[in-house]
Parts: C-alpha cells; structure tokens; sequence
C-alpha cells in the first residue's frame, strides 16, 4: 500500500512541501556505524516502527551485529532521491502499489532468493513474491458496521447491501483517492460485478455506481487515523476500514462490526534500493523478516497476515480466523490487482478529481 | 553605489540568500526537471492547455481562492476586536490573551485539527449542547463541508492576523486619540477618522498574509473539508504522489505560485499608494 504510510499522519506529512520532495535532503546519519554496518529503511512510522522493532529490528542486531535505522519517507520522496542520484536509504517497506511503479523505472534490485539462509523462500506464498518485491504482510479493507445502529445479523453483509440504503439507513464512508485508489472494487461488486471478474476495472461503471451511494457517504477517508475517527465518534456508521484499524477500535471496546463478505485483501511489500549503500545488508534483513516464527510474532500484534504460509501454525486459531490472507478470508474476498492500479491510477485519478466536483 | 544602498542590500542579502537556496532553487529544479520529462515545449504547451482547461483545477482554483478569500475575511472579522482589546490590555490579562493566541500556534496542525473534528461532529460537543437546549432538532453538519473548512482554517490563520495588527494598532499613538477627542468627536468618529486609517496598513497585511497561506492549504482541508472541498495544494499533492504525474504538477504549482505573485503585485502597488497618501 501506499496506504500504510498513511496509516500514521505526520510522517506522511512532514516531507510534502515541494522543497522537501524536490531536496531530497539527506538523512542525518549520527555516530560512527557500527563495525558490521547498518541497514536504513524506509518504514510507514509510529506505532508499526515499535512491533517491528521488538519483533524484528532488534532480534536481527543481535544476531548479526547490523544495526536498523527505519527513517519516513514518502514515495515522492523516494522518486526525488533516485532521480537526483542521491540514494540514501537501502530498504523500502511500503505499500506493494508503489513498490511496482519504483520497479518499473528501474529503481529497485532483484530480491536475492537464492542467499536466503533463514528462510525458504517457497514457504513464503506465490502470489507474495516476484523479482524486486516480497511481500511482508497482508492486510485487507472490510465492511465496518455499528452494533448501535446494526445488531448483528441485521447488519448489510457485503458491498451490494452496503449500496442499500433504503434497508440500511445512516450516513457511510468510503475510501478517497489520496488513500492511493478509492473503493472502485466495491462499487463494482455492489453493482453486480462476479468477484472473479473484477479486473480490468470498468472504470466509468464504478463512478456510476459511486454516484449512487455518494449521497450516503459523509466523508471519503484519506487516512486510517481519520477512517477510525469517523467510526468511533460515530460520524458515520458504516465504512470501509482497514482490518487493523478496525481491530484496534474492537478491542479499546468499541461497538463495532467486521463482515468480511468482499474483503479486499491487499500487501505490504519489501524491496531493496538500487544504489543503496548497504544492499547486503537490506537482502540479510529481508530474509530473517521472512522467517515464520518472526512473521507471527509481527503479524499477531499488528493484527495484519503473514505472508510466509507456515506462520499461520504459529497463531492462534480465533486470530488466524480473522486475518487477512488467511483461507477463509481468501475464500469469500478477492486480492485487489496492484499491477493493474499502477498502469491506471493517473487515469482514475483524473476521472476522480472529474467526478468528485462535478 | 551610495552607501545607504549599500547597507540596505547587505541586510537583505542573507534572507535573500536563504530564498535562493531553500525555496526558489529547489522550485526551480523540480519545474524544470518536470517539465523535461514532456521532451518538447510544444508537448509542454499541450499540457499546460489541458491543465488549464481541466474543470477539475478550475473547480479547484476557484474553491481555493473563494475559501481563502472567505477564511480572511473571517480572520479580520474576528482578529481585529481582538488585536484591539490585547493592544489596550495590561498585565496579567495581556499576558493570558497573548498566551491563548500563540501557545495553540506551537500544537501541531494535525492535533488541532483532529481537536476540532471532537468539537463540531456530530456527536461533538456543539452539537451535544444544542440537541441538550433543544435549539436543534437533529445534529447540525458542522463538519466535513465548506463550513467545517472554514472554521479549521479561521483558527489556524487568525495568529497571523492578530499579531500583525496588534503591531500596527501599538504603533498608534494614543495622543492622537485624545487630540480627536479633545475636539469633541465622539467615540465612533475618533475610530473611523483616526484610528481605522491609522491601522488600514495592518489590515492589508494581515490579511496578505493569511490570504497567501490559506492558498497554499492542505491538511485542513483535507481532513475537515467534505468531497467537493478540493484545493490547489491537495490537487498538486495528489499528483506528485499518487500519480507520479510530475509533468502536471509542475504545471500546477506554476499556476498557483501565478496567483499568489499577481495577488502580491496588487497588493504592492496598493501599499505603496497609501504609503504615498500618509507622506503627503
């Protein structure tokens, strides 16, 4: 996703003046490296930096000696950096979305399967590999509803009764565009489009489709800190949200839903930084990332899915049930075509910014 | 070069310096840079034209500029009663006053703007409170609309406007007052003949000032605005990192840096008119 570096407002904000996107400016490196190095990589910040760095970081120092600097950095930020030749970073942890389009101009280096040493690199799912990107975990945008305005079972299953509001009144939210792609998935689905028939997205069937539900729609979410806002303060009562998010809110007690019917299963990948000073490191980082047991200690507190398939043994049931990429959520949703939305997006950018003040 | 002149550009030469290197060579590279990307200046022009007669950024370009005119003309409304009272105000009341005014100034722009969405939802606290008096029958939509944004806004300028026309009121001195008075005009007059001409500098640069960055917007808007609320700033952002389209956002920022120079001139030349009008 692109997405996740949403997910914590300010270190997405804190470079988006054009100076900061045009500079570039270098990252203050403090104190002498240790002797067997370091490894900089670009994370999505917060409360993600403080799992990965018990889960992930600090085990992998101990073990190697490397140390693991996670910085924030936008992907405009990165584009800036590999164009004024000035990479300063190793390893980028970002949405798979972004991780694509850097690929194709030739920005990232291929993963390095073949040194793996921690990890098998065939326990980590097919459709989660590919030459410059592996990804790390999975998450998904489901249906959120309120238990106060829905009791369950009464509550809209899937994105055709979401579109309903005859028979599920009260005001809704969707995904904007600056998520990186609006729901276009769901508005396809709730009018009729077959789960399997999803892509190549029809574009002009899905604004259609968006203008029908739009009068219902308060706010088109461009966070995951403001899509749970809306949710908890009851702003709207119904939503797409972001697994994890949604899982956050349930257990701080809040009275709200999962239906899981048309979940939109979507990864976070990694990928190395051609020119990046310390690319062996980065490759050793991933591979110990890989590993099973790391995956499900990472993948447990973030409420996110493993990648690698034997991590799944590792967790418990009632979790494994509701996280993302598992069978059952593999079952009823579908995996959203990143590929498809990186060829694509400037045009569904364009029809958006049409649609939205028209 | 006479030395006069001399002095005056050595005080200026390192904010000019800090411009050149921070701001205008960076712009610079970043427009040109994208523009290269379109290979030909005819390739440019066809772009520019289809930016131009985009209806999204027209749309865009007259909400940017309506919330922005529609934001200043709050921020007066408000700022100028209050730089009045805090410029007359001593002791422990100025410092309070001042305190309210600027320690705000120092929160984080997303920690306020996440305090008002608290303040205006619909199960806020301005709505709690009218549905609790029964003034209203049902939660009154304060937020994500042209309302919310506005309000968002209002407080995150009026600093700008306060402290600048607390300067221009301080710098008036009170004598003139009390010779208005002295000749009989009545409060209202002393006001509108004496004092309110002697501010009208600090208006208008006030509210440059807040007019110029409510144009350049972004996370306010952002976050309170409803679908329809899109800003120049939130368009240009949205092209450098969604769409990776450098080309069009270079073309963007040229029309929005257009604007705020052309207003800027405007004000230059207008400035300069009521300098001349209190020399003579």
């Amino acid at each position: 996703m692109r997405t996740e570096h949403r997910l914590w407002v300010p270190s997405r904000r804190r470079f988006l003046t054009l100076s900061g996107a045009a500079l570039a400016a270098p990252f203050v490196i403090t104190g002498p490296a240790r002797a067997a190095g370091q490894v900089i990589v670009r994370t999505p910040g917060g409360a993600y930096d403080d799992i990965m760095r018990r889960h992930v970081y600090d085990p992998f120092t101990q073990e190697t000696g490397i140390t693991v600097m996670p910085v924030a950095a936008t992907v405009a930020k990165l584009l800036a950096m590999f164009k004024a030749n000035n990479v300063e970073l190793d390893l980028i942890d970002t949405g798979d979305g972004p991780l694509v389009t850097l690929g194709r101009m030739g920005a990232l280096d291929p993963v390095d399967y073949g040194s793996w040493k921690w990890t098998k690199p065939e326990d980590v799912g097919a459709e989660y590999r590919s030459e410059t990107r592996v990804a790390n975990f999975v998450y998904a945008t489901v249906l959120a509803y309120n238990k106060e305005s829905f009791p369950d079972g009464k509550h809209p299953k899937g994105w055709a009764e979401f579109w309903d509001a005859e028979k599920f009144p009260g005001p809704r939210m969707l995904a904007d565009m600056a998520t990186s792609a609006p729901d276009l998935e769901f508005a396809l689905i709730a009018d009729g489009v077959p789960r399997d028939q999803i892509y190549p997205l029809d574009v002009d069937r899905a604004f259609k489709s968006l203008s029908r539900i739009r009068p219902q729609i308060r706010k088109f979410w461009d966070t995951g800190a403001l899509s749970a806002q809306m949710l908890s303060d009851k702003e709207v009562v119904l939503g797409s949200i972001w697994n994890g998010r949604l899982q956050t809110l349930i257990d701080k007690g809040a009275p709200l839903g999962f239906d899981w019917t048309g979940n939109m299963i979507q990864v976070q990948a990694l990928g190395v930084f051609k020119g990046s000073p310390n690319k062996a490191n980065a490759q050793k980082l991933i591979d110990f990332m890989m590993q099973p047991a790391v995956q499900a200690k990472y993948a447990k507190d973030l409420q996110y899915g493993p990648t690698n398939q034997k991590a799944f043994g590792m967790l418990p049931a009632d979790q494994v049930e509701r996280m993302p990429g598992s069978p059952r959520s593999k079952e009823i949703g579908f995996m959203r075509n990143v590929e498809w939305w990186e060829s694509n997006r400037d045009k569904v950018n364009r029809a958006w910014s049409r649609w939205i003040l028209g | 070069m006479p030395l006069r002149h001399f002095a005056k550009w050595a005080l200026i030469a390192p904010a000019l310096a800090l411009l050149l290197l921070l701001f205008i060579t960076p712009i610079g590279w970043f427009i040109s840079e994208s523009l290269a990307e379109l290979g030909s200046a005819g390739e440019v022009w066809l772009e520019a034209k289809a930016v131009l007669g985009s209806r999204a950024i027209l749309g865009a370009i007259l909400n940017t500029n309506g919330i922005a005119l529609t934001v200043t003309l709050m921020v007066l409304v408000i700022g100028y009663p209050l730089s009045y009272a805090l410029s007359r105000a001593r002791g422990f009341a100025f410092s309070l006053v001042l305190i309210c005014i600027v320690i705000p100034y120092f929160t984080s722009v997303i920690v306020r703007t996440y305090a008002w969405m608290v303040i205006l939802g619909r199960n806020g606290l301005i709505n709690q409170v009218l549905l609790g008096l029964g003034l209203a029958a049902e939660p009154v939509d304060l937020l994500y609309n042209r309302t919310g944004v506005i309000i968002g806004m209002t407080y995150v300028l009026l600093p700008y406007m306060v402290l600048t026309l607390y300067a221009a009121m301080k710098a008036v001195d009170p004598r003139l007052l009390q010779a208005a008075e002295g000749m009989g005009a009545g409060p209202f007059t002393v006001f509108a003949k004496v004092f309110l001409p002697l501010t009208l500098h600090g208006v208008t640069a006030g509210a440059l000032i807040v007019f110029i960055l409510a144009l350049g917007f972004f996370i306010t808007p952002a976050l309170m605005g409803g679908p329809g609320d899109i800003m120049m700033a939130m368009l240009i952002e949205r092209e450098i990192e969604l769409s990776q389209n450098w080309p069009v956002a270079a073309l963007m920022t040229i029309v929005l840096l257009a604007i705020t120079l052309l207003l800027y001139a405007v004000y230059a030349r207008f400035a300069d008119r009521t300098e001349e009008g209190f020399a003579r």
